[in-house]
């Protein structure tokens, strides 16, 4: 076929049914755009792991009062951090009606959700195609250097101005045309969850919430056998999400495996009453991108974008992963982007820069830029070991009865630490690292 | 010369919760094409190619099996064109009652030469739609179908194979029929990118149950008792596995003696 005088089949091709994919396609429908939607799932969401906590902000903007209408498992009104060791706990637990109005949080499962945001897409004229795995890249050179021209499928091509590669975490797509080196392993975690389902009622009393509302709950310390990463347990309306995200360097080092983690963390004494009856319905492991803005890679290149986790866009600030809505924000900043680059009739690498340009304004690369030293400082060893030993010998001594004679909270305090493996200095600059860091 | 393809939009029981009481709860499962329909699908794509004739899909179901999604999904398997009967009093209907409405939309859809359909649903797996579509329509009617093509130059019909426990048997068969495919008759081509634009563009007709103007059943099926089905009788032999060489030839003795080698 010759190339320069085939007409595109679309105006856009977006490769991946997930969030980024999903509203990226809706938003470029809602400007009068063909967009076809390529999935490899039979059904958006068949691929994807379980689900989480969505920070509900910018979908809002996107579909306003999407709570309401969108099937969300519950609005998250109580967050609880808890430092473990292995007998023992310490939590924070932070729960309140700012936390409802306007929705700040809410629980999904991916295998509704996903399809769901399909549907809004395919609603605003989007050509649906599930069940089909893009297999490589269409480019021919232009005078204006290599251009992303469209897909291939098995025996098929399909054409188009411009391609989103909305694959997810392994972005096979920006990676086959050099866009994303392979990430260092400490820039990557594994995780590993499991949807717990439970009767609705034994989950309001455990997580003392009612109707629709939710906690979140977010685990460091020795649920993940010392080794770098955390442990979450999310509500849903009838069924919990639990999990793991391990540091993939850390795991190797320790010579573990996720799963051996996994068990390790579900048979903890203080998770163990939160699932007791309860019933594994979905099980599964996938990679994080976890580098925060340092995996922000080149992300456009002429004739192709790339949003949501495969641009790198996640963070993991030790207490909550985060990457939906930041897949849901580089969507809107793509559409943006990719609708100005459409009507100025250049669709080249500098057309397309619109989108970055967009991006770098949005709460994305913000909040990416405030959580840029994350990564590191979640790689120092103590946050999963010594700390949780302190926190929890600290509070063992406050509340623990024994007849001696009542210390001050700081004497208290200094004990602990003199007992604990942290030195003050130790403390003051991973205090420091953290405060600046998250 | 006509084909139909009779097929069900259903529930992939790969994702049902089974509870411990044997109970089957598909309310979380993602819906379909049922897993041996497009066999029949395939087998009447290559019929129709070899004679020049006309592919049409046919699925009755409650009203949430027309979604774009489930229309392309059949559409793209090499339909010709698709027929749906989509109201929310099928819901649940038992088999007696979809052949019966099957059939008033064969006889709608008028001249069609040969029925073809999966041997059973995934879900439901009765297995006795496609033989009571027959008898409801007064033809011939074939299970255990393995093969299908036009017959000789000369003849009338369709040659038949049947995949019979005594053997394969050819038939010289008559039309009008309906046939019910095997699971591995055929193997069903995947639907590229461009059967699925294609589909999009395919002609679909919604007929209503009410224009159809089928009997109400004569009796209804009530479900006293679910049963999970009995284990599998397993030897569940465990072969010490400290010396490799001698488990591996362990192994080797007991799949020999018992006849699995
Ligand atoms: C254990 C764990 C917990 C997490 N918890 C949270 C949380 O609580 N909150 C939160 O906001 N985020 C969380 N995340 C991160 C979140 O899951 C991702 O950031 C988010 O899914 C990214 O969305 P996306 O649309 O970019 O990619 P994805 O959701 O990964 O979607 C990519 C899609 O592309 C499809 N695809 C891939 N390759 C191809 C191809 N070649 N052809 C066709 N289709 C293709 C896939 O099937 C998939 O549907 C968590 C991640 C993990 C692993």
């Amino acid at each position: 076929m010759s190339s320069a005088a085939a007409e595109p089949d679309f105006d856009v091709i977006v490769v991946g049914g997930g969030p980024a994919g999903s509203v990226t396609a809706y938003l470029l429908a809602q400007q009068g755009l063909s967009v076809v939607l390529i999935e490899r799932g039979e059904a958006p969401g068949a691929k994807n792991l379980s689900g989480g906590v969505l920070y509900g902000r910018v979908l809002d903007e996107v579909f306003p009062g999407f709570a309401q209408s969108a099937p969300v498992e519950r609005r998250i009104t109580r967050h609880v951090t808890t430092f473990l060791t292995g007998d023992s706990s310490v939590s924070l637990d932070y729960a309140g009606g700012p936390l409802a109005e306007p929705v700040n949080a809410v629980t999904v499962l991916r295998a509704r959700f996903d399809p769901w945001l399909a549907e809004r897409a395919e609603e605003a004229g989007v050509f649906l195609m599930p069940g089909v795995r893009v297999d490589s890249l269409l480019r021919e050179d232009t005078p204006a250097g290599p251009q992303v021209v469209g897909v291939r499928a098995g025996d098929d091509e399909l054409r188009a101005r411009v391609v989103v590669a909305a694959d997810g975490v392994n972005s096979f797509l920006a990676r086959s045309i050099g866009l994303r080196p392979q990430p260092p392993t400490h820039h990557l975690a594994v995780g590993v969850k499991a949807v717990v389902s439970l009767p609705r009622t034994v989950i309001e009393d455990r997580f003392a919430v009612s109707g629709d509302q939710g906690a979140a709950h977010a685990i460091v310390g020795d649920c993940t056998l010392g080794i770098g990463g955390g442990g979450f347990l999310y509500t849903n309306t009838e069924s919990l999400s639990v999990g793991v995200v391990l540091r993939l360097d850390d795991l190797v080092k320790h010579g573990r495996t996720a799963a051996e983690v996994f068990e390790h963390y579900l048979s903890h004494p203080v998770l163990e009453p939160y699932l007791r009856g309860g019933e594994i319905v979905e099980y599964g492991s996938h990679l994080v991108a976890e580098g925060g803005l340092e995996m922000l890679g080149q992300i456009v290149t002429g004739g192709m974008v790339v949003v949501g986790e495969a641009a790198g866009l996640t963070i993991n600030s030790g207490l909550t992963v985060r990457g939906m809505d930041l897949a849901i924000g580089s969507a809107v900043a793509a559409a943006k982007g990719i609708g100005e680059a459409i009507a100025a009739q250049d669709v080249t690498a500098t057309g397309l820069a619109a989108y970055r340009r967009h991006l770098d304004e949005s709460f994305v690369v913000k909040d990416l830029r405030t959580y840029a030293r994350a990564p590191k400082f979640l790689e120092r060893p103590r946050m999963y070991g010594a700390y949780g030993e302190l926190a929890a010998g600290l509070f063992r001594d406050v509340f623990r009865l024994d007849g001696s004679p009542r210390k001050h909270l700081a004497a208290v305090a200094r004990d602990s630490f003199r007992r604990s493996a942290v030195s003050v200095r130790d403390l003051v600059s991973d205090g420091w690292a953290g405060v600046r860091a998250l | 010369m006509k084909i139909v393809v009779a097929y069900k939009w259903a529930p992939n029981p790969q994702d049902a919760d089974v509870a411990a009481d044997g109970s089957v709860d598909l309310g979380r499962a993602k819906w379909a094409v049922s897993e041996y329909d497009p066999v029949a699908l395939e087998l009447a794509r290559q019929l129709a190619d070899a004679t020049g004739g006309e592919v049409i899909g046919l699925t009755v179901g409650a009203a949430g099996i027309d979604t774009p999604l489930a229309r392309k999904a059949a559409l793209s398997r090499g339909l010709d064109r698709l027929v749906l009967v989509a109201d929310d009093a099928l819901d649940g209907a038992d088999g007696t009652r979809v052949a019966a409405v099957l059939a008033a939309a064969v006889r709608g859809i008028g001249d069609v030469d040969v029925v073809l359909a999966g041997d059973s649903s995934v879900d439901v797996a009765a297995g006795q739609v496609a033989l009571t579509l027959a008898g409801t329509l007064g033809w011939l009617g074939l299970a255990a179908v393995s093969a299908v093509r036009v017959a000789d130059a000369g003849t009338a019909g369709l040659v038949v194979e049947r995949e019979l426990p005594a053997g394969t048997a050819v038939v010289s068969v008559p039309t009008p029929v309906v046939l019910a495919a095997t699971a591995d008759a055929v193997v069903p081509r995947v639907a590229g990118m461009k059967d699925i634009l294609a589909a999009a563009k395919k002609p679909v007709e919604v007929l209503s149950l009410a224009e159809l103007s089928v009997a109400e059943p004569g009796a209804v099926l009530t479900t006293l008792a679910t049963a999970k089905p009995g284990g599998a009788e397993r030897t569940a032999r465990i072969f010490d596995g400290s010396d490799a060489a001698a488990a591996a030839t362990e192994l080797v003795g007991a799949l020999r003696q018992s006849g699995a080698l």
